[in-house]
């Protein structure tokens, strides 16, 4: 099959894809999941498990005595999502990890086609039924970012003193809260785990951009102690906005 | 003298290794703030023990790292593909490729046998320091490189070339076959490679007599994995340099020129290695047009609940790849298995080979034994988050010229303090477990060694 064809067929598949979770037919989708155990049991299931409890023969050493271990796809916690806390991710959020990989966690598989991430996805899928009973929808991030002024960074400023995240990141958001320092932060396994150096974009692992900052505010990040603050940001969700021109500019980058 | 007061009677040896440890701690402070990791590291922006348990040994994850050519397990990594101008390459993009390592011995003592000229007691500072720079990644798919160059102060200012290979990866499909060219260690896929170990080679000492059919005099015994170790006492390279009974050598040479083939293409369960080299363990070429060649199978086991395990065995066929005094050319062949088993912070490894001279020549055989066994234990664990404890046993069943041929059997014990992941601290005690012999046997004749080490790799 002419190259251009096959990719302009599989970009039809995935469009397909977009709706539920495993649109088009049947066969289709059975082909992918086989194809993507494939590729998982190459690539993935070092650090995740055949099991994909997260207890690959490789995951212990990278999180022996501080998180974040490998993930566990068999209970159906994300981190990184675009859904509500406590939902499950959509396929973009799935697709996104694999490619970008997590900021000294996991490394970037974007040596895998994207034809290959796709058919992965939908294999890690089939580890949590959750995946086909729910129908997850990613949150509306409430419009274009607001431009990062000054007046805008003052309001972020005093909304991270208002909702307490010195606590946890600092006064100087370097992540050393005074409740991290105390050694009471841990995620769900029981690991310690450090709140991100807010000044310093290479080691954040849910993206750097205006809006992977807002998606994060919005979501939370499950199974650690960020918590979602979409309640709190409710009827003034522009405040999520300042926040984040606020946290992006504490850091220089190109 | 009972051995436990030999180890702690030296007060300067202690006091010198506290300040050691104070100045360079104090080192590591000022450069804190560079928060330096090694190249594939940084390429990847991760943590070492994405890859490693400990530098340097592996985890599973970055054994097929190094198996698919320093490419992501199951993936074909492009590299820098587009020809970049002078102004348009960062310091980031460089710093990629490139890796340092630095380790230098900050107090060193042994204890010897008074029985050699020119041997005994020693207290040493600062030596031997090493250098190690190298590069390394890939071209385009599925084409990889590896070039490093070590220099040793102390025995030579210059850089001297080390391994240096190109991988073409993937052959007839993932995972099928990966071939090697080039100077390469032939043992970087066994169960106990050679070039990863956490108890680091310790070099010998060495008097004359130097020269053509001579045997140097060695006032310190080497403290190498003895299972890879040439074994054999009297046997000559094809520059009529002493092989010493200590020296790796063969399937575990530090590097060799020749090419061989690796993969998987039944599964992660098992793993193939085939491979020619020139052979003879020397540096400066071969010209003997006879080749030795060699196997290696692997089979893993265990792909959940944080364990891992995995058996191997290889043969390694010599032809006529060694001297004896008379001139006349011997086959080394050597055959050997390895395990290894990883559970969470425990890492256990060992091989066993045994070593067989052929085409020995007529007369000499009721004068050199010419079978000869090596065996390495080795174990390590993390028992905090800095504080790696590690043991080792070899023993070495030499043969070769009767006359002269002594066995040795040596236990390490190691603490590896880590200041950071890629800088560490190690304290570290090898000693003799055989009853001191008279004679001028080195194997004997070192009794114990202590050192305080520094390593950082960046």
């Amino acid at each position: 099959m002419n190259i251009f064809m096959k990719r302009f067929g599989w970009a039809l598949l995935m469009l397909g894809m977009a709706q539920p979770a495993f649109g088009g037919s049947e066969m289709t989708s059975l082909n992918m999941v086989e194809d993507g155990r494939t590729i998982y049991e190459r690539s993935c299931l070092i650090c995740h498990g055949a099991s994909g409890k997260g207890d690959g023969p490789a995951a212990f050493y990278n999180a022996a005595f501080s998180a974040s271990r490998a993930r566990d796809f068999t209970v159906g916690n994300y981190k990184f999502r675009s859904t509500v806390s406590g939902s499950l991710p959509v396929d973009q959020d799935l697709f996104r990890t694999v490619t970008d990989g997590i900021p000294g966690s996991m490394p970037s598989f974007s040596g895998l086609s994207i034809e290959q991430r796709w058919q992965v996805v939908a294999y890690i899928k089939t580890f949590y039924s959750g995946f086909q009973e729910e129908t997850p929808e990613s949150i509306s991030l409430n419009g274009s970012p607001i431009p990062s002024t000054a007046a805008s960074i003052q309001r972020g400023k005093a909304l991270f003193e208002e909702m307490d995240c010195a606590s946890c990141h600092g006064k100087q958001a370097r992540g050393d809260g005074s409740v991290a320092l105390a050694g009471e932060l841990k995620d769900s396994r029981g690991l310690l785990i450090s709140p991100n150096d807010l000044t310093n974009r290479t080691g954040w692992k849910n993206g750097t951009t205006v809006r992977d900052m807002v998606r994060t505010l919005f979501t939370g990040l499950d199974g650690t102690p960020m918590p979602s603050y979409e309640s709190q940001l409710a009827g003034h969700k522009e405040d999520a906005w300042h926040l984040a021109n606020y946290i992006l500019s504490l850091s220089h980058h190109e | 003298m009972a051995y436990g007061e030999r180890f702690f009677q030296p007060c300067l040896k202690t006091a010198l290794a506290l300040a050691f440890v104070l100045f360079s701690t104090s080192l590591a402070g000022c450069i804190s703030e560079a928060e330096a990791i090694p190249a594939f590291a940084r390429k990847y922006e991760v943590n070492c023990h994405v890859c490693h348990t400990r530098q340097p040994r592996l985890n599973p994850f970055g054994e097929q790292f190094l198996e698919n050519g320093y490419q992501m397990p199951g993936t074909e990594d492009g590299g820098i593909v587009a020809k970049l101008k002078y102004g348009d390459l960062t310091l980031d993009q460089v710093s990629n490729y490139l890796g340092v390592l630095f380790a230098t011995t900050g107090i060193e003592h042994t204890e010897l046998k008074r029985e050699i000229e020119g041997s005994g007691d020693q207290t040493e500072l600062g030596s031997p320091t090493i250098l190690r720079l190298f590069t390394a990644g890939t071209i385009t798919n599925n084409v990889g490189f590896f070039v490093e160059t070590t220099t040793i102060f102390g025995r030579s200012s210059e850089l001297e070339l080390g391994r240096a290979f190109v991988t073409l990866n993937n052959l007839g499909g993932m995972n099928w076959g990966h071939l090697r060219v080039g100077r390469f260690d032939p043992s970087a896929y066994f169960s106990m490679a050679r070039g990863r170990p956490q108890f680091v080679p310790i070099g010998p000492k060495l008097a004359p007599p130097f020269g053509a059919f001579s045997t140097p005099t060695v006032n310190r015994w080497s403290l190498t994995q003895s299972a890879y170790a040439s074994k054999f006492y009297g046997l000559f390279n094809r520059s009529r340099t002493a092989i010493q009974p200590y020296d790796s050598t063969l399937f575990n040479s530090p590097e060799e020129v020749g090419i061989d083939i690796h993969g998987r293409p039944f599964g992660d369960w098992f793993l193939y290695q085939v491979g020619v080299l020139n052979g003879g363990n020397e540096r400066a070429g071969d010209s003997n047009n006879s080749k030795d060649w060699y196997v290696m199978t692997r089979f893993d086991y265990a792909q959940s609940h944080d364990f891992s395990a995995n058996l191997s065995g290889f043969a390694y066929f010599g032809n006529h790849n060694a001297k004896v005094s008379t001139n006349a050319d011997v086959s080394r062949s050597r055959y050997g298995v390895g395990a290894r088993m990883r559970y969470k912070w425990l890492d256990i490894y060992g091989a066993y080979t045994i070593d067989r001279v052929t085409d020995l020549p007529s007369g000499m055989e009721s004068t050199f034994d010419s079978t000869a066994t090596g065996v390495t234990v080795e174990a390590h664990a993390m028992v905090t988050d800095r504080l790696l404890l590690g043991t080792r046993y070899d023993h070495l069943d030499a043969g070769g010229l009767l006359a002269t041929r002594k066995s040795a059997t040596f236990v390490g014990v190691q603490a590896k303090y880590y200041l950071r992941s890629n800088m560490a601290f190690t304290v570290r005690d090898d000693f003799n477990v055989r009853n001191v012999e008279g004679g001028t046997s080195a194997a004997r004749n070192l009794r114990n060694r202590f050192s305080v080490d520094l390593s950082i790799v960046f």
